[in-house]
């Protein structure tokens, strides 16, 4: 189930929200067996039959954990048979697919079963695989009550798409943790500015994403352009308004989850970019792969490799097809050259131009990423540096600018901390005394929040606006 | 002051949120239809073990759920006024405001010209064997093309928009020659309006269709023609017509789409006979008492495009008896419909078939069984490639 869809919106969340709140704080057990049996019934919404991959993934990991005590002999290949059981249908629901294109690629003709991949596998499994570890590490205490566990891993807010958390930091709010009228504001509030980042900004721009993508032979330089920029805009706003509202439902109740995004088009490098963007994934990698193999605490060529490996796995994680494999080779090399080629030179640049450097290594990269094969990339890719069938400009371009000139105009203040920056000012001149910066303080954000919804609800009923106009000829 | 702002909200928010479901539940069975989207709306899905287990259950629930949220059309229509007037998008809804016109938006993808006449002589080749079949008992068949109120006003768009030069040049060109190679005599009314000036009144400024001076102007070609291929039939002259301006709003296809928010003054238009020829009527086999003109009940009420014959009718058979004149048979789009008010006036029996609608039998053994004297084809030029409807005209015996 979607957040952006009225069955979420006015459906599922208020009977949530209606049969949590009802059952009195003290009861625990009863709010969180309320959340478990809606976040089953969140992932069953797109259909029951994905539901055995989660449920599957939720049996393993617990019994896993309870194998793992410290004391325990076997530990060690407990934890891997743990780690293999849930990394395995991963492979399957994801990888297949590829292995076998590419096999068949190489003449060898077999068959390729329809695999249907279970929304959220990457997200729950890297969850499963995190909580082994830090069982197995002894950092966390093994959870004895599957129900607990499993509303780790299926608790809907960052279900689908993360932030990625850690039972470290999950696990004991689900013993005692206060629900508050400040917090169930404030995240009320995130969720409606989550929801119009992705309704409002990121769905608009992605028409002339999808646009430009599809252009082939009428691509030119501009559509080149303003589709990859419209891109990398689109990406953040989705991703980050999913995480906002998946950060807001968690404070309404209780629990709140891990920040994803620091304003990553802020950065200055590539490896500041990942700093602050999807900086649960970042950890995760960093935590569970980058650092066991060594880290940077080793020679020079073993870091070359960890970095190899950690970026080929980020990029397959990311998707399987060779765009995801060619776009994690080319963070790798990346951060590979700011670290031991130009990283220099580029902290003795301006600020300014350091900032255009990320930006524009951060768009190419997003080409990558969103093209459908590696010579779509290319295509697009050229066509930006000025090689386009199409020539320089066309109408189509400028009717993209034109059309969505709102969404352009809003999204490049909204990716950057303008928010921040109005906030503080109000809070200089509400300490200074001033009335009206006390009363914008306090209700601004919230009516904001309230227009937000209601824009936002607007947009997604005229999306299912369709006339169909043979019936009238 | 905090306190009180956050319990607001929250209280706001809430009420929001389950105002939605409750209007839901309580008017959702009042509209089954999207007056302005031409559609019926979703109906409640079946809830079936297998829906459950597929998630089309889930989808389905989101389009019933989105086509019944209480106040569904005032909000799109609300978004649809700011949408165009405070935004001021180049294309809402799918409909392009052009100076004085409504226009479709028009994707950028489009056939090159030298795709057209191989495709062109494909669709022309059933047209060819259906006038050797009609030729065949001395029967005299006209393929009337009239451009779409798109293409006829299509120097309209501003320049960044696509407006589908290459398919309304050289595929239609490419389509005449086709037919003409084919055998099929071709009346193009575009070639036709441009020779008297393209003047703007043929066209509806709302409407993807002519406007009814438009239609008129067709029949007079259409008379003008079938009178050059030897068919002496009485016309009916400017004089003999009362061009009446209706007094009801038009709701035209294209305002249609935008709420009917578009301001404009345009009214449909009629041409009654100032000495009618009677006429009875048949629609889809039984005795109809519809006029040419079906009007709304009252001037306040709005009109469409519908207003002529009552809109699209699988088959319509209009008798004047009179048989000392011929007996037609027309086939077609709703461009038809306007010219159906004209053109029976100049036969003994007019046949009206609709081919997307019509499924009794084929046009080749409808034609065999009645003979009609003269069979016309009105096709508009956007569906000359589109195959399937009125351009499944043949079929091996």
């Amino acid at each position: 189930m979607a957040f952006s869809s009225m069955a979420f919106l006015f459906g599922f969340l208020p009977a949530v929200l209606l049969c949590y709140f009802l059952i009195p704080a003290r009861w625990r057990a009863g709010r969180n067996g309320v959340l478990l049996l809606f976040s089953l019934a969140f992932y069953a919404w797109g259909g029951a039959r994905l539901a055995p991959a989660l449920a599957w993934s939720c049996l393993v990991t617990w019994a896993g954990g309870l194998l793992l005590i410290p004391g325990r002999r076997g530990r060690r290949a407990v934890f891997w048979l743990a780690a293999a059981l849930n990394l395995l249908p991963l492979l399957y629901f994801k990888y297949t697919g590829f292995l076998l294109g590419n096999l068949n690629a190489l003449g060898l003709g077999l068959a390729a079963p329809e695999i249907l991949l279970p929304a959220g596998i990457s997200f729950f499994t890297f969850q499963a695989v995190s909580y082994l570890a830090d069982v197995y590490r002894g950092t966390v205490p093994p959870e004895r009550h599957l129900s607990r566990l499993a509303l780790y891993m299926a608790f809907f807010p960052q279900l689908l798409q993360g932030p990625i958390v850690r039972y470290g930091d999950f696990g004991p709010l689900l013993a005692e943790r206060r629900e508050t009228v400040p917090d169930a504001s404030a995240g009320a509030a995130r969720f409606c500015f989550g929801l119009a980042k992705k309704v409002l900004l990121a769905d608009a721009l992605g028409n002339a994403a999808n646009a430009a993508f599809a252009a082939g032979d009428r691509l030119t330089v501009g559509l080149a352009w303003i589709g990859s920029i419209a891109y990398t805009l689109q990406l953040y706003f989705d991703f980050s308004g999913y995480t906002d509202m998946a950060l807001g439902l968690g404070r309404v109740f209780g629990l709140p989850l891990p920040e994803n995004f620091d304003y990553p088009y802020l950065a200055r490098s590539a490896g500041e970019f990942w700093r602050r963007w999807h900086m649960t994934l970042s950890r995760w990698f960093r935590d569970y792969v980058y650092i066991p193999l060594g880290g940077n605490r080793c020679s020079r060529r073993r870091h070359l490799w960890n970095l190899l490996a950690v970026w080929l796995l980020t990029g397959l994680w990311h998707g399987a097809a060779w765009t995801f494999v060619a776009w994690g080779l080319y963070y790798a090399a990346l951060l590979t050259g700011e670290k031991y080629l130009w990283g220099g030179a580029l902290e003795r640049m301006p600020p300014s131009l350091r900032h255009v450097y990320a930006l524009l290594l951060i768009n190419f990269g997003w080409v990558l990423f969103r093209a459908g094969s590696l010579g779509q990339a290319g295509e697009i890719i050229s066509a930006m540096l000025g090689f386009a069938p199409g020539g320089l400009w066309s109408g189509e371009a400028e009717y993209f600018l034109r059309q969505y000139a709102w969404e352009w105009v809003i999204a490049v203040p909204a990716a950057l901390p303008v928010k921040e920056w109005i906030f503080s000012r109000l809070e200089r001149r509400r300490e200074a005394g001033s009335r009206g910066a006390a009363a914008l303080t306090i209700f601004g954000p919230k009516l904001l929040a309230l227009c937000l919804l209601g824009l936002s609800t607007v947009r997604l009923l005229s999306s299912t606006f369709r006339s169909f106009l043979y019936f009238q000829f | 002051m905090e306190k009180f702002s956050q319990r607001a909200f929250l209280l706001c928010l809430l009420a929001a949120l389950l105002a939605v479901p409750a209007g839901t539940a309580l008017w959702s069975r009042k509209d089954t239809a999207a007056y302005y989207e031409n559609r019926s709306l979703a109906e409640f899905p079946a809830v079936t073990a297998e829906a459950l287990w597929t998630g089309t259950l889930g989808a389905d629930l989101e389009s019933w759920y989105s086509d019944h949220a209480p106040g569904r059309t005032t909000l799109l229509k609300a978004d649809t006024a700011a949408q165009m007037n405070l935004l001021r998008r180049p294309s809402v809804n799918g409909v392009v405001s052009a100076g004085d016109v409504l226009l479709p938006f028009l994707s950028y993808e489009e056939r090159e010209a030298e795709e057209y006449p191989p495709l062109a002589a494909e669709a022309a080749e059933p047209f060819g064997k259906l006038n050797s079949f009609i030729q065949s008992y001395g029967g005299t068949f006209c393929c009337v093309g009239i451009p779409e109120q798109r293409v006829y006003f299509r120097d309209r768009y501003p320049d960044y928009l696509s407006r589908h030069e290459t398919e309304a040049s050289a595929g239609d060109g490419a389509y005449a020659r086709a037919m003409a190679e084919a055998g099929v005599d071709f009346l193009d009314m575009a070639a036709a309006y441009d020779a008297q000036g393209r003047p703007e009144a043929y066209y509806s400024s709302l409407d993807h269709h002519y406007h009814y001076y438009g239609a008129y102007a067709a029949y007079r070609c259409i008379l003008d023609h079938l009178a050059e291929a030897g068919w002496d039939l009485p016309m009916l002259e400017e004089g003999d017509l009362d061009f009446q301006e209706l007094p009801n709003p038009y709701i035209a296809s294209r305002n249609r789409k935008l709420y009917n928010l578009w301001p404009n003054a345009e009214r449909a238009v009629t041409g009654v006979q100032r000495d009618p020829v009677p006429f009875t009527r048949y629609d889809n086999g039984e005795l109809s008492d519809r006029p040419l003109f079906v009007l709304p009940e009252a001037d306040y009420l709005p009109t469409t495009y519908n207003l002529y014959m009552g809109g699209d009718f699988a088959e319509t058979v209009l008798e004047t008896n009179r048989p000392d004149l011929p007996d037609a048979l027309i086939f077609g789009d709703s461009f038809t419909n306007a010219l159906e008010t004209l053109l029976y006036a100049s036969f003994n029996e007019t046949r009206v078939l609709d081919l997307r609608h019509y499924d009794a039998m084929s046009l080749r053994e409808y034609i065999g069984l009645y003979r009609p004297d003269v069979v016309l084809c009105v096709q508009n030029d956007t569906f000359y490639y589109l195959g399937g409807g009125n351009n499944n005209v043949w079929e091996d015996p």
